[in-house]
């Protein structure tokens, strides 16, 4: 049902299924129409013009009538490659999906096989079996979908291997069904939406492959005619009497573009991509929409981020992935964010330079000062020289953070020529030192290396390199070293932290590990949906939450030395930032709930002299706040 | 009484350079051959960093990768042909991530329905008395079954998952991660699910995880992998707080702890062997701070060291170490 | 580099064998018998049976595969019956005008459209987006023979600012400007399809590759949005755009068939269909064999190209 109410919020592919529908109407109309008889000559009536008396749309060199030679001629066209279609994606997925979920030898000596179909020009192909065959209607529709087999055997093979290495084919087996079932009750069902985006998008080019053979004089034989044959019949009074071309061109030409409306509707309904808008490129900085008056710079921070709000705006639906966020961080020291996923620590670290994918991001509100200036909403030119060159970022997944095609020498160097005019052979020389300062072993080699080249701990290596690279003031590392093992982790962190203390940097760290945060930060932000429910320094913080999420989030997580025991859990899921509740976000599964914590929104409020709390009741009185 | 499952050498070995016909070119030796027992009742951890080989050994005791060499044997009866519905029926798995591993196409009712129906043939009534009671079982509400598997969290989902393979009716349950794809605060639930779920219905787990604290936190014994070895087997409460190969030294060493300052406890920069290319003797040799010329000249094996722990090295950590 | 093209050259042996393979099945299906359909119904049946035994088709399939095949090693494709000449000539002199047409058509739409595709992508949404947009959508609709027809009245017989057909002028001279004025329009017609489907694709491709992590990390670099956008995200789209523009070549040389038609181009698109029309089996044969042989290793340049930008493929 969703899928129909995609489809027909697309205007275009409406239009498309509206043409379509009354074309496909008229053809199935066409025999109990009106029309004269589309195949009697009547040479004395030879190329009436269009809007003539009997004959609407005119008639062609034999004095057929055009309007009914089109009706039939739509007809044939239309069935042709519809049958097309149906008899290539049936076959070709078959034979897909057999290659796909058995792969192995299987897969191989079938995808030889369409490797080698595939390296004919198509059309030869069909040529060739149109010159088996000899001409005519049905053997041009053999020849058109044997060709396309290939291609779709090939795409859904693709598409299989995918479906048939997901974990639930695994436990599939494991629940007794065999290969038969399982293809039949587990992967075929994955498959067909991508079999039908298929069809739709080809669909009309198989149309027009029909028409064109008809066209050559392969496929249909007069007198019966399909628009190809039409309209080759007329190419030879092109000149004199262009509209006997006009008619069926133009014909074919709307059909086949009402398909492809529809079928890439189709496509974009079916494919659950598209479906959130993610398919969507995101602009060079986040969009800024900010209604209310902007906050002024206070306190000594180099960065500092005063009621920072960032919304993703999905369809009719707004997630508050970020709601007013107030953090500041001083040359030097080391801040970090701990939370659960989705608690808005990656969107909060990446609205300060503008990185926030927008669209859907949007940063409604708040500012983020550098030096006193404000960076929400400056210029792009503001911003891109200020990235990375004072305040640069280290992301979590280091493959997919580094450019597959550029060796790491390379992404240095352009993170240096970004910023300074410099030789490149000046820039190389740094590159390799930028290399060494992180520890890398034989840097004079490794500069030339690609980032699919090196392991996991290197890459992140040459991550902070290239956040070096132009000394920056503040270094914004998102779970730097979530992807590693905890070997290589523990190497990353310390060159971490040696590389602050030896240079001074301000560092903003995001984390969800208290282990790394008792190791690394001075300071500690606890968010929760979207907001700071708790701040202050480590180890006060550590020692004795006084928030009740902290205290019960500490509690669930295990920690080394302590032996086998049972973890303390807290009920229920946090909640989603596009139907947050009234008042305290973590009411719904805080023990100590009151109807006052539900009423309005809770400040984030001082707590003794250096800890600051978004609650009523807090763990511990204040007193203990420096413990 | 016999052991609940005895693995005996076993071992895998890919292929790599695949070629149409004839003999691939060469083998990454996934899984050495590795033998381990596990008692009724208990709990196995296993541990190690990527690609030492965890999933490897979790889908051959599964039936899911046929083994290369070596036997399983479930309460005393070898298992060796590699059917997974034979398997199946002895022996479950719930996966690492929770969502992949139901079809998106399939109600939950469906999904459920499938062990009962395929391995043990159970009627549409039989079906349903016994998806109520394994729901029961782990804190689902019976109108989940006709909805389909997006409209779940990770936890949830990951508990549907532990529901499924409790309804094959295994007593052996190989947990591959089942809580790094959750939030820490779902991750205890689901964690302490699965004592109560032990207790209830006398199971027996491997636990594979990467993580340290965890792993020590639900196991009886704890097996550390490495390259595809196993290094170290202990008591949980052993192998982490007095570890005796350099390997679990150098893991429990790495792992952040509050209240234990920063410090890189490896000193070179080196990482794991190349699989395609393995090393001469201990495979941990060039990482190894105790390494010596005997370590390159043989493979250590697992020796009993104290207490019931063994380790496969050659200068063993002592108490005093 | 040099071991991974001989590599790539050794393994394209098989697959030519493949489609003699398959072209020679297929030639085996005509039903009835080639002879009679060469001679004629009229034929007497001692001609017919001559002529068998002149083409081996007395002999098993097998055989008889490895005689054509082994024929046309040594470069006899065998002599065209319609023509009464050799069929090789005919082919390497009609392939010439079909490879100047799809050449230059391929060079068009290649350049027009990832060009267009990387354009659209990064105005998303905007003006010039949907333009590209409703112009691809155009160009991929309209069948390739029908916009020829409209170009030549519009542009040949209306405005006159080129001629209608054929290669060269039937009188004058046979120079470099000649040839243009009459390459333009179907090279352009030839285009428009390939050039939606590739304006299309690299859209798509640009549009995946713009939202990937390291996009963020360049722009989290500081790197200007120009570079972002033709320095980083081409370059990693372009590895999804190769293989597309390999494709499309044989869709361009696929649609050279009509557009030979509807312009009285002399090519080899022309060239098969007539030979089918007349049943002149041995044309068909060497002509599919000699066109598909050539895209074999048109393809092969292109996993060439695709591994130099791509140092993941091994090479
Ligand atoms: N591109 C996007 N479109 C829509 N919503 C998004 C997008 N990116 C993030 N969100 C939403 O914003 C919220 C905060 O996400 P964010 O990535 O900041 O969390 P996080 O704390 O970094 O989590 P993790 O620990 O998983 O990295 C989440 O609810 C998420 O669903
Ligand atoms: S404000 Fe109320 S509900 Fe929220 S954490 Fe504090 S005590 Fe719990
Ligand atoms: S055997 Fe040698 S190299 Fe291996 S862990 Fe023991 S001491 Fe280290
Ligand atoms: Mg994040």
């Amino acid at each position: 049902m969703s899928f129909l109410r995609l489809l027909s919020r697309n205007r275009l592919a409406l239009a498309g299924l509206i043409v379509m529908s009354v074309v496909v109407l008229l053809a199935l109309l066409t025999p109990i129409l009106p029309l004269p008889d589309p195949d009697v000559t009547n040479t004395a009536e030879r190329f009436k013009k269009p809007f003539s008396e009997r004959a609407l749309l005119g008639t062609d060199h034999l004095g057929r009538d055009l309007a009914s030679r089109l009706m039939w001629g739509t007809r044939l066209s239309l069935a042709v490659g519809f049958a097309a279609a149906v008899a290539a994606a049936t076959i070709g997925a078959a034979i897909g999906v057999i290659a796909g979920f058995y792969g192995g030898r299987v897969d191989n000596v079938i995808m030889r096989g369409v490797d080698m179909l595939m390296g004919f020009p198509y059309i030869l192909l069909a040529l060739a079996i149109v010159a088996a065959l000899g001409p005519g209607l049905l053997n041009a529709l053999i020849a058109v979908a044997a060709v396309n087999i290939p291609f779709f055997a090939r795409n859904i093979r693709g598409v299989t291997v995918g479906i048939a290495h997901k974990e639930f084919v695994d436990a599939a087996r494991l629940c007794g069904m065999s290969n038969a079932r399982i293809i039949i009750t587990e992967v075929v069902p994955n498959v067909v939406p991508v079999i039908v985006i298929a069809m739709s998008t080809t669909i009309g080019w198989m149309i027009l492959e029909t028409a064109g053979l008809s066209f050559l004089g392969l496929g249909s034989q007069p007198p019966q005619a399909d628009l190809g044959s039409m309209l080759g019949e007329a190419r030879s009074a092109l000149i004199t009497n262009p509209h006997t071309s006009v008619v069926p061109g133009a014909m074919i030409l709307v059909i086949v573009m009402a398909i492809n409306l529809l079928g890439d509707g189709v496509r974009d309904a079916l494919d659950p991509r598209l479906k959130s808008g993610a398919l969507s490129r995101p602009m060079p900085t986040t969009m800024v929409r900010r209604t209310d008056p902007v906050p002024q710079p206070e306190g000594d921070g180099i960065l500092s981020l005063r009621n920072l709000q960032t919304q993703f705006h999905v369809k009719d639906r707004i997630y508050k992935a970020v709601g007013g966020v107030d953090l500041s961080v001083r040359p030097g020291e080391c801040l970090g964010i701990i939370g659960e996923s989705g608690s808005g620590k990656s969107v909060t670290a990446l609205s300060i330079m503008g990185l926030v994918a927008s669209p859907p991001g949007v940063i409604t509100g708040g500012a983020v000062h550098y030096k006193g200036e404000d960076l929400i909403g400056a210029p792009y030119e503001t911003l891109r020289h200020l990235r990375g060159d004072r305040v640069a970022y280290i992301f979590q997944d280091p493959l997919a953070t580094l450019h597959p095609l550029y060796t790491v020498g390379a992404q240095l160097i352009e993170a240096i020529q970004s910023h300074h005019r410099t030789s490149t052979s000046e820039a190389r020389a740094r590159a390799i030192e930028l290399l060494k300062s992180v520890r890398i072993p034989n840097a004079e080699a490794r500069v030339d290396n690609y980032p699919h080249e090196m392991s996991g701990g290197m890459r992140q290596r040459v991550g902070i390199a290239m956040a070096l690279a132009n000394d920056p003031e503040v270094i914004i590392a998102d779970e730097p070293t979530t992807a590693l093992d905890v070997t290589v982790q523990a190497q990353i962190l310390a060159l971490l932290d040696d590389l602050r203390r030896e240079r001074g940097l301000a560092i903003i760290f995001i984390t969800h590990d208290f282990g790394v945060v008792a190791q690394l930060c001075d300071r500690v932000a606890v968010m929760y949906a979207g907001r700071i429910v708790e701040e202050g320094p480590t180890d006060a913080i550590l020692n004795a939450p006084a928030h009740p999420y902290t205290a019960r989030l500490m509690a669930c997580v295990p920690e080394l030395g302590q032996g086998r025991r049972q973890l303390a859990a807290i009920p229920g899921l946090p909640p989603v930032v596009d139907k947050l509740p009234a008042g305290c976000a973590f009411a719904d599964r805080c023990p100590k709930a009151a109807s006052a914590c539900r009423s309005g929104d809770i400040d984030l409020g001082p707590f003794g002299p250096a800890r600051k709390i978004r609650c009523i009741d807090p763990e511990i009185p204040v007193q203990e706040a420096t413990a | 009484m016999s052991a609940a499952l005895k693995l005996t050498d076993l071992s895998k070995t890919f292929p790599v350079g695949k070629r149409l016909f004839g003999a691939p070119k060469a083998g990454v030796k996934a899984v050495q051959p590795l033998s381990l027992t596990v008692e009724q009742g208990e709990t196995l951890g296993i541990v190690g960093e990527s690609g030492c080989g965890k999933s490897t050994l979790a889908r051959m005791l599964v039936g899911l990768l046929p083994p290369t060499t070596g036997q399983i044997e479930i309460d005393g009866a070898p298992l060796d042909n590699a059917d997974p519905a034979t398997f199946g029926q002895k022996i479950q798995y719930v996966f690492q991530d929770p969502i992949s591993s139901l079809n998106p196409r399939k109600t939950i009712r469906q999904i459920m329905d499938a062990p009962l129906r395929h391995l043990h043939g159970m009627d549409a009534k039989a079906r349903t008395a016994r998806i109520a009671e394994i729901f029961a079982a782990v804190n689902l509400r019976e109108e989940f079954l006709d909805r389909y598997p997006h409209e779940f969290s990770g936890g949830q989902a990951q508990r549907i998952g532990i529901a499924r393979a409790l309804a094959a009716d295994a007593r052996i349950l190989i947990l591959d991660e089942p809580v790094s794809a959750l939030d820490v605060s779902v991750q205890a639930q689901v964690l302490n699910l699965l004592a109560d779920l032990k207790q209830k219905f006398g199971l027996t787990y491997i636990f594979i995880s990467h993580d340290l604290a965890v792993v020590e936190a639900v196991s009886d014994r704890v097996a550390v992998l490495y390259f595809g070895s196993v290094v170290e087997v202990g008591p949980a409460d052993q192998v982490f707080a007095a570890p005796r190969h350099p390997y679990t030294r150098l893991l429990a060493d790495s792992a952040p702890v509050v209240g234990r300052a920063l410090a890189a406890p490896e000193a070179k920069e080196t990482e794991l062997p190349d699989p395609l290319n393995p090393p001469e003797g201990c495979a941990f040799r060039a990482r190894c701070p105790r390494a010596t010329e005997v370590c390159a000249g043989a493979v250590p094996s697992l020796e009993v060291q104290s207490d019931s722990v063994s380790a496969a090295c050659f200068h063993p950590l002592a108490d005093t170490d | 580099m040099t071991g991974y093209i001989v590599k790539r050259l050794i393994s394209a042996v098989p697959v030519l064998l493949g489609i003699s393979v398959i072209v020679f099945l297929i030639m085996a299906m005509i039903p009835g018998d080639p002879a009679t359909a060469i001679l004629g119904s009229y034929a007497t049946p001692e001609n017919v049976e001559k002529l068998n035994r002149d083409l081996g088709l007395d002999k098993p399939l097998v055989q008889r595969y490895f005689i054509w095949l082994g024929n046309m090693l040594q470069g006899d494709f065998g002599r065209s019956f319609s023509l009464n000449r050799a069929v090789l000539d005919e082919v390497l002199e009609r392939f010439n005008a079909t490879l100047l047409l799809a050449g230059t058509s391929f060079v068009i739409c290649s350049i027009l459209g990832v060009a267009a595709g990387v354009v659209s992508a990064a105005r998303q949404y905007g003006l010039a987006d949907k333009a590209i947009t409703f112009a691809v959508l155009l160009g991929i609709s309209i069948p390739s023979f029908f916009l020829g027809m409209m170009m030549i009245l519009i542009f040949a017989v209306n405005l006159r600012w080129f001629p209608v057909s054929g290669m060269w002028p039937i009188y004058g001279a046979r120079d470099l400007s000649a040839l243009i004025s009459h390459l333009t329009l179907p090279a352009i017609a030839l285009a428009v399809v390939a050039t939606g489907v590739i304006a299309r694709l690299s859209r798509s491709a640009m549009l995946e590759v713009l939202r990937q992590d390291f996009i963020r990390t360049a722009r989290a670099k500081g790197v200007h949005e120009r570079s972002v956008i033709w320095r980083h995200g081409l370059r990693a789209a372009m590895v999804s755009i190769i293989p597309v523009l390999g494709i499309q070549a044989g869709f361009v040389l696929s649609g050279a068939v009509y557009i030979e038609m509807v312009f009285q181009w002399p090519g080899v698109g022309r060239m098969l269909v007539d030979a089918i029309l007349k049943r002149d089996i041995l044309l068909v044969q060497g002509g599919v064999v000699f066109v598909a042989a050539c895209y074999v290793l048109f393809n092969i340049a292109v996993d060439v190209a695709q591994s130099l930008l791509d140092p993941r493929i091994k090479a």
